[in-house]
């Protein structure tokens, strides 16, 4: 494993990040999370969420550490990374509408309140986010991006695997990689 | 979708650039240019706070 850069798994909550540290996990690469969340009916195989990384933007120190392993950051705190390392960004996208279809399921599971506007208008802030975010990131010489699109990995997670392999410099075990995508988590579809 | 005419000269320009800079399509790197312009003519903070407050009802900020 190269240890010179830190693998990053990104986009928008709900969009198959859990899938990608799965994959990465079971490909060999090591992770790095806390377990603190538990796996529930909205992530049954885990949320393989790591804390500190909420608090980046204050408190960087964990990065060191993350060198040679993936973690897993929603895009808005990607910002937040320190320069001064390689960063290499497995993002993941997903059909806006079943995004939201599944973290408004999500929320109403755990109880807890989003955000009070539509779905069309959360639907814009989240495509003018990403749209800003990915003008940031093409700027940052030490970041380089992978958009990985979720429906393409659950129909074809051999030559979508093979993409990630490639892109992290042929470093994952690929049978036991493509192997762990599981079709039969593939809800909330539209 | 929309079609907006350009001059040829400044389409093969702009296609040859989309290619050297790795985006997928003509069309993507058409969108980001004009997003990206979008966002300095509108500023871009009206709405964050409503993204905020999903993200954080789901657990991904705090």
């Amino acid at each position: 494993m190269n240890k010179s850069y830190i693998t990053i798994v990104s986009g928008l909550p709900r969009s198959g990040t859990s899938m990608m540290m799965q994959i990465l996990e079971a490909g060999g690469i090591p992770i790095l999370t806390d377990n603190i969340r538990k796996l529930d009916e909205d992530n049954p195989k885990g949320y393989y969420e790591f804390e500190p990384v909420k608090k980046t933007k204050d408190d960087p120190s964990w990065v060191p550490e993350a060198q040679g392993k993936a973690v897993k950051i929603i895009y808005r705190l990607i910002q937040d990374l320190p320069d001064g390392y390689e960063y290499r960004v497995l993002f993941m996208q997903r059909k806006m509408d079943e995004v939201l279809a599944s973290q408004k399921a999500m929320l109403q599971r755990s109880g807890k309140q989003g955000a009070t506007v539509g779905d069309d208008k959360l639907a814009k802030l989240f495509e003018r986010q990403l749209n800003e975010f990915q003008a940031w990131i093409r700027g940052k010489q030490n970041f380089s991006i992978l958009t990985i699109n979720y429906h393409d990995m659950i129909h074809s997670p051999q030559s979508l695997c093979q993409k990630v392999n490639s892109f992290l410099g042929e470093v994952l075990d690929m049978a036991s990689a493509a192997s762990i995508v599981d079709p039969t988590l593939y809800r909330n579809r539209t | 979708m929309a079609k907006v005419k350009i001059d040829s000269k400044l389409f093969d320009r702009a296609k040859k650039a989309a290619e050297a800079a790795g985006y997928s399509s003509f069309e993507e790197f058409i969108t980001f240019i004009i997003e990206k312009e979008l966002m300095q003519l509108e500023g871009s903070s009206e709405g964050n706070d409503d993204v905020d407050e999903q993200l954080r009802g789901l657990g991904y900020i705090e």
